[in-house]
């Protein structure tokens, strides 16, 4: 039994000592990929997007996840630039969260991009959707095509999130514009597990509104609430609630061509959003000029007929 | 005594310290350029402070054997409390001050609850937790706090003094606090008393229910204080901000229970057990390491030095 523990605690060190060894045999620039929720299918595509195109330039990178925990992010910023690492990508994170940290890293002279996260002053570029303007586009289309300017709707949202608060206050705006509308209650959606938790959270709106027509729609303020909703709504027999989304995760966009409750999503091009952050992190460091601010990949609406 | 049970008697005293001293040892050894610098010591102290003081709240509930699962909800409403505070006007000290007395009359409420009607203490804090989140979604409406936090309030959370952070100072203060009042007062053997045997600390006229009240509050007080301290640190506060502090102070506490106490709950042990956390995290980090492995890595050396310790702990057994 001792030799055995003793045998693990070898190969445990042994293994750290191999990563570390092979990591510092690759030669290029070093970049560290940080995010809180690297559990969200879309955070992880960006990652991996950006982690191959990177790689593809020969330039090492590290994807770190603090699983929902932004105190840590802090901590990985901070270890980050003492390991100096010669860019750090925020990604899916609201750089105003973790300023302070960010700002060591500015007087560190460690470059900080942004994938879906938000830009402040200081920073190169950050890559991310238009996400009002999808908040108002999808939005409208609830509103006008599907719902046809009158019914009750049900918000599902997680306002702690840069881009999806965005979203939310489209759709704050663009209710009041919609007297038949009437917003029977927004719900915090958790992350991470947020198509578990918007699952209950529908089912059980669903029994205080068991009536049929008693819900014409749910609004998802990204894909993953609108597949836990609309797999309650079906589980219920509710065929008759109309869900919509924001994304264009493959699975979001699978539900919407199976003909479930699931209607329309706004398909973000997380893969644009990679690339716009891979070309930049690429210019800065062959010395070419990176204008700071925020660069948008266009975004598409995605519902069955299209 | 036989050269076997020497290296038991080692293990069993001196494990987590051993194990400590290795993880630092070895990360000192591959990245000696980035890991054994002021700098990074001066990061991991800062990095871990906010642990070591949620740790030191849950390690006074440990004493007694009992559990507190709302330290992390209370660390995140500190934080929601503090930073509202701030962006509505109130003076920077006021605002920290009410986060962590409001945080403290919900630990007093709890410990209330766990001895007036001596329910458990493990369901009683679950329960306060959901209810201490409800309270931070209807103060927040579910948004992170951060327009109008001003400069002043993250003062606390990033200053330094004479090349040290703020945040390491008021730890060590507070583990050196701690640890005299748990060692040196009465009440800190009251409380041992208590965990090593309730029925007898209540013959012998210890004020059982008081005791459990006072730790509960402290302890909450704490996670205030920790929350309020990392929405200094990072000039914000986010609705669930301190809750991943919630597994790790008792991972720190857990590990700390191996150390110079036979498997008690103590102050060093869980500041060790902290150290041992946040270095991890932080060489792991360095080191490029990718965060499953990281993860794997970290439980793999956590369930080692606890397994050691236990290996250690049968020369008593025998």
């Amino acid at each position: 039994m001792k030799k055995l523990l003793a045998l693990l605690l070898v190969c445990t060190m042994m293994l750290s000592l191999a990563m570390s060894v092979s990591a510092e045999d690759l030669k290029g620039k070093k970049v560290s990929l940080l995010t809180a929720n690297l559990s969200s299918v879309t955070t992880n595509q960006m990652a991996e997007y950006m982690k191959k195109g990177l790689e593809e330039h020969g330039i090492e990178v590290t994807v770190v996840d603090t699983k929902g925990d932004f105190g840590q992010l802090a901590s990985r910023i901070e270890d980050s630039v003492s390991a100096k690492a010669d860019a750090i990508v925020l990604i899916s994170a609201d750089p105003v969260l973790v300023l302070s940290q960010l700002e060591v890293a500015f007087e560190a002279g460690v470059p900080v991009f942004g994938c879906d996260s938000g830009f402040v002053e200081g920073m190169q570029v950050n890559a991310t959707s238009d996400n009002y303007m999808m908040g108002e586009a999808i939005t409208r289309y609830l509103f006008n095509d599907l719902m046809g300017g009158k019914g009750s709707v049900i918000a599902l949202t997680h306002r702690p999130h840069p881009g999806v608060v965005k979203r939310s206050n489209a759709f704050d705006d663009i209710i009041k514009e919609y007297p038949d509308i009437k917003l029977i209650t927004e719900q915090h959606v958790e992350v991470p597990g947020p198509i578990e938790s918007a699952r209950t959270i529908m089912e059980n709106l669903l029994l205080s509104n068991s009536a049929k027509d008693s819900v014409t729609a749910v609004w998802c303020a990204w894909d993953e609430p609108a597949i836990g909703a609309t797999q309650a709504l079906m589980d219920a027999g509710r065929g008759e609630v109309f869900v919509t989304g924001v994304d264009g995760n493959s699975q979001a966009v699978e539900l919407i061509n199976e003909d479930s409750n699931l209607k329309a999503t706004m398909a973000q091009n997380f893969e644009g959003m990679a690339n716009i952050v891979v070309t930049e992190v690429v210019k800065l460091f062959s010395g070419e000029e990176v204008i700071p601010g925020e660069q948008y990949a266009p975004a598409l609406l995605i519902t069955k007929t299209e | 005594m036989t050269t076997q049970q020497k290296i038991r008697d080692a293990l069993k005293h001196y494990g987590t310290m051993m194990a400590a001293v290795i993880i630092i040892l070895v990360f000192s050894l591959l990245r000696p350029d980035a890991f054994f610098t002021l700098q990074n010591l001066v990061n991991i102290s800062r990095q871990i402070s906010l642990l070591v003081i949620v740790a030191i709240g849950a390690t006074l509930i440990m004493v007694m054997e009992e559990f507190d699962l709302s330290l992390g909800a209370l660390a995140s409403l500190g934080g929601i409390i503090g930073a509202t505070l701030a962006v509505s006007g109130v003076p920077i000290l006021f605002a920290m001050l009410a986060a962590v007395l409001g945080c403290a009359l919900i630990g007093l409420f709890s410990g209330w609850l766990i001895t007036k009607f001596n329910v458990l203490s493990f369901i009683t804090t679950l329960a306060m937790s959901t209810i201490i989140t409800g309270i931070i979604f209807a103060i927040t409406g579910g948004s992170t706090v951060f327009q109008g936090v001003p400069r002043s309030y993250r003062s606390v959370g990033t200053s330094m003094v004479l090349g040290i952070p703020l945040l390491t100072i008021i730890m060590l203060l507070l583990t050196v606090l701690f640890w005299f009042i748990m060692r040196h007062t009465p009440f800190g053997r009251k409380l041992y008393a208590i965990g090593g045997n309730q029925k007898a600390a209540l013959v012998s006229g210890i004020p059982v229910k008081r005791m459990k009240v006072i730790a509960f509050a402290l302890c909450a007080g704490l996670s205030g204080l920790a929350g309020v301290l990392l929405s200094s640190r990072l000039g914000s506060a986010h609705p669930s901000g301190g809750d991943g502090l919630f597994l790790q102070a008792y991972a720190a506490v857990f590990l700390g229970k191996t150390m110079f106490r036979g498997g008690v709950a103590n102050i060093w042990g869980t500041l060790v057990g902290s150290i041992i956390l946040g270095v991890l995290a932080n060489g792991l980090t360095i080191m490029q390491v990718p965060t499953f492995m990281q993860d794997l890595l970290t439980g793999c050396i956590i369930i080692m030095a606890l397994v050691l310790q236990k290996i250690g702990a049968k020369t008593d057994d025998e």
